[in-house]
């Protein structure tokens, strides 16, 4: 029993000295996949120029947002993490993230990008791109984009009765990727307070605008001009496969669109009236945010101030994964073809919804959407039943 | 009783191995405790000292040695088994989610270290110096007005570069050296900063911290968390914060963020039961969940044991064994994947197929009752093949001779399989289909991937798919939909674990009649 009780004694003790900390500040960052080689590499410079060890490790973009919530009672997680905007609202209030002042920086920012970052009037992260939907056409078969919604749904029906395809759109959703069409008639998700913040008091779900903007595809559909089948991995093979022109989607269709050699071209959307708004995408902006429990808080602060909010290091984020920069002069700089297509098409787009209401939002609109498609319900119906859905979870989840 | 005590005069090689051995897991235990207890995790950290102590004992004490194979299943089943279900019971009765998941202490330490400049404040830009024994001190610059020099607990107003102690003035009127003091140059200060950042410069009242690498300001403590009173006092405008369902809320109903969690009794569970939104999809729900895990399982084993009896005695019969079994080892998610891009109405194979053939398609992801039985079509095609290999095994067991004296008495082909195979097979595989049932009740992947409980339910309260079962409807409910919501998720699965565990208790209750009948 004595010698079983030595060995204990000294092996905790053992493990117990090894448990006290080293103090010296070191940077943890979580970036996803894509982004690691060149945080990596940022990082680097970072510990030479000043003399900080920074540790990247990887984390699945998708995880982050949880990993995040979850550590945040044990004061566990990175010093800084890259995330998209949209999480924003949950995360503040979990009390994950803190607010940061970029200073005279901010004017160096897409003000598109600064305001999706932003919070109760308050910034909390430092963006480097920014993504939104734009409208694809086959120009093979669509020279030009026509200018408004019915012009373009004339050209492709014309197009579908010559024969040349099966469908005049491809529709992905009638939800997100479908939003620069309710946008064109003037629909809206959430509208805004005074101080311009989205409010989850105003669900404009079953809005004139969107109800308008849904009649759109809903009438394409019961001509048979569109599948009533809404898939976005369908809708993809549509268009890459010729046998639709015409699609909504995000930058993540360019490559499998070029691979397929579908000749496509990329561009702002048409307007519910010739003269009218062109459709607003919804803007995602992906960016750094400080873990509020961070114990290397200010330094964590000051390597996004003074360390990422410069053209090298955006310079450097861009190359590493080319997607539109929320950095001004990498944004305007652009001659790509297929970035300035978004860049048009981004220009009045709106940060998607960052409140955690909206997370009410997405089933009761795919449901919707399916609804209208099958000819289950009238979009004015089926629109107004998903608003309806939408504020009683307002409603009971306070 | 009496037992005669062994004694050990030397310590034989393997019980030296024996105690080292426990003597390593009692060392990496005690750390993962410490770890535990340092996060606060009490209720864990406990479980692990129990286990300790009766893993130590059993396998250190000879009295105990009968205890010594049974303690590592026990403890095993304590750590992986009970202690979930009670967390999750735990969990179930607080409001822990987004936005509710530190506890109220941390939510105040979080506010109290929250800074504001108050009205009247002055911000500067900032050079730190440290003195040789390590002191710290700062050159404040403000446009407008002199320079101040503040260390901790002392200030000296109105300062100039080259005067008294302070050596001449670079080109931004920073003095080059302080006497007493080492100028720090940028790259030294960013490793203090966070260090410096805890200093309050300057003498109280007006107290001075740094806000960032080039910024400092007079800052206060914004909240102040008043114990008599139990609430926070937001000094910069004097409102008064009292708890209230898991935040501070003010009186005009605002509330501060973070939210800390909090238990709330039955609150989730009468959330649960008496929401009338829940409830509306709630009915066709379970009917269909019902539906699903009892048509998965009969149809499934009806194919199974179809193909075991007819492939039972037949040449190749290794080659169609092998053949037969295929979906068994394909991960049923490239299963699902592959049938709903089969199924798909714009260019599904079979549904191409279809239309050549008959005209027409029923449309399988769209249409409620052809996603249903798309559903159960694909979950025959993943389990037949288990089923299969568990009646042909099943069958090798039922003696002959019976089947031959019947045959003998003239009995029919269908008499013999009813009679005496069926009853016989039941008998062996009827805890497999309750098993095989309670798994369908809560099949969540063949749901989701197939069609994601779609096509949508119209006219619901909130929304809900007519293929959703109670967990992929739970799933979207608590995770996709809402704001994670970990403790209303925790008490609709503990209705679910009721749900389940009622029916499986039912289903042996039932089987072991059948077996008591023989």
């Amino acid at each position: 029993m004595k010698r079983l009780l030595f060995v204990v004694v000294l092996l905790s003790t053992l493990v117990l000295s090894s448990v006290s900390a080293a103090q010296s500040p070191v940077l943890t960052i979580w970036t996803d996949d894509q982004r690691l080689p060149v945080i990596t590499e940022l990082s680097a410079q970072f510990t030479e120029e000043f003399g900080i060890e920074v540790v990247v490790e990887p984390m699945g973009i998708q995880d982050t947002k949880d990993a995040m919530i979850r550590g945040a009672s044990t004061g566990e997680g990175p010093d800084l993490f890259i995330i998209p905007h949209d999480n924003i609202g949950a995360l503040v209030d979990s009390g994950v993230v803190a607010p940061i002042d970029l200073g005279d920086k901010a004017e160096l920012f897409l003000p598109n990008s600064l305001e999706a970052f932003s919070y109760n009037g308050e910034l909390y992260g430092v963006p480097f791109a920014v993504e939104n939907d734009a409208c694809f056409r086959n120009v093979d078969l669509i020279p030009e984009m026509p200018e408004t919604w019915a012009e373009l749904a004339e050209v492709t029906r014309a197009l579908v009765d010559e024969g040349k395809v099966e469908y005049a759109v491809a529709l992905p959703d009638l939800g997100y990727n479908y939003y620069p069409v309710y946008t064109a008639f003037g629909g809206y998700i959430f509208g805004r307070d005074e101080a311009g913040s989205y409010t989850s008091e105003d669900v404009g779900m079953d809005s004139e605008g969107m109800i308008a903007g849904a009649e759109w595809a809903n009438a394409l559909i019961r001509d048979g001009y569109a599948s009533e089948n809404l898939d976005w991995e369908a809708a993809h093979v549509l268009f890459e496969s010729g046998q639709a022109p015409f699609i909504i989607t995000g930058p993540w269709a360019v490559d499998r669109f070029k691979n397929n050699e579908v000749p496509y071209a990329i561009s702002a959307c048409p307007a519910a009236e010739a003269g009218g708004e062109p459709g607003a995408p919804f803007i995602g902006v992906q960016g750094f945010m400080v873990n509020a429990n961070s114990e290397n808080l200010l330094l964590a602060q000051t390597y996004l101030t003074e360390f990422i909010a410069t053209d090298e290091a955006q310079q450097a984020i861009f190359e590493g994964d080319p997607r539109p920069s929320a950095w001004l002069a990498i944004f305007e700089a652009t001659e790509d073809p297929d970035m300035q297509g978004f860049a048009a098409a981004g220009a009045n787009g709106q940060p998607m919804p960052a409140i955690p209401e909206m997370g009410y939002v997405w089933d009761a609109w795919g449901n919707a959407g399916l609804l209208i498609a099958q000819g289950d319900l009238t979009p004015a119906d089926a629109l107004a039943e998903a608003a309806a859905q939408i504020r009683t979870q307002i409603e009971e989840g306070n | 009783m009496l037992i005669p005590k062994t004694t050990h005069p030397n310590l034989s090689p393997a019980s030296a191995l024996r105690l080292g051995l426990v003597g390593l897991f009692d060392a990496g235990l005690i750390w993962l405790i410490v770890r535990l207890v340092q996060d606060g995790s009490y209720p864990l950290a406990g479980i692990f000292i129990a286990l300790g102590l009766v893993v130590t004992v059993s396998m250190s004490l000879d009295r105990f040695r009968a205890w010594r194979w049974l303690c590592v299943g026990l403890s095993l089943a304590l750590l992986f088994v009970l202690y979930p279900i009670l967390y999750t019971f735990y969990i179930s009765t607080t409001n822990t989610g987004g936005g509710h998941v530190l506890t109220r202490q941390q939510v105040i330490d979080a506010l109290e270290r929250v800074q504001y400049v108050p009205e009247g404040g002055r911000k500067f830009s900032w050079t730190a110096f440290e003195s040789p024994a390590g002191e710290y001190a700062l050159w404040l610059q403000a446009e407008g007005s002199a320079a101040q020099w503040v260390t901790v607990g002392a200030v000296q107003a109105d300062v100039q570069p080259g005067t008294g102690s302070f050596g001449p003035a670079d080109e931004n009127g920073i003095p080059l050296e302080v006497e007493g003091y080492r100028r720090l140059e940028r790259r030294d200060v960013i490793v203090l900063l966070d260090r410096l950042g805890q200093m309050e410069f300057g003498a109280p009242p007006e107290t001075i911290r740094i806000t960032g690498l080039n910024a400092a300001a007079t800052t206060q403590a914004r909240y102040h968390y008043d114990e008599a009173q139990e609430a926070i006092l937001d000094q910069s405008t004097g409102t008064l914060y009292r708890p209230a369902g898991g935040s501070f809320v003010s009186e005009d109903g605002e509330a501060l963020r973070p939210g800390f969690f909090t238990g709330v009794g039955l609150d989730n569970f009468n959330r649960f039961f008496s929401s009338a939104a829940l409830r509306g999809p709630l009915a066709a729900i379970i009917t269909w969940n019902f539906m699903y895990a009892i048509f998965s399982v009969l149809f499934s084993f009806a194919l199974g044991l179809l193909i075991a009896l007819l492939f039972d005695n037949l040449p190749g019969k290794r080659i169609i064994r092998t053949l037969l079994i295929i979906p068994y080892p394909i991960p049923a998610l490239v299963s699902i994947l592959i049938w709903r891009n089969l199924l798909n109405p714009d260019f599904g194979a079979l549904v191409k197929l279809m239309q050549a053939i008959f005209g027409s398609a029923p449309n399988f992801l769209t249409d409620p009752g052809w996603t249903r039985f798309a559903i159960i079509l694909i979950n025959m095609w993943l389990s037949y093949p288990y089923f299969y290999i568990v009646s042909s095994g099943a069958l090798q067991a039922i003696p002959t001779d019976m089947l031959d004296a019947a045959a003998v008495d003239g009995a029919s082909l269908w008499q013999k399989f009813s009679r005496i195979t069926l009853p016989l097979l039941l008998q062996i595989v009827s805890p497999l289909l309750v098993a095989s049932f309670a798994f369908n009740f809560n099949n969540f992947n063949l749901i989701y991937i197939f069609n994601e409980g779609n096509p949508p339910i119209a006219g619901t309260p909130i929304p809900a798919g007519h293929t959703d079962i109670l967990i992929s409807f739970v799933y979207k409910l608590a995770f996709t939909s809402a704001q994670q919501d970990y403790g209303l998720a925790s008490a609709i699965s503990i209705v679910l674990f009721a749900f389940v565990a009622v029916i499986t208790w039912l289903q042996f209750r039932y089987t072991r009649v059948l077996e008591d009948r023989h």
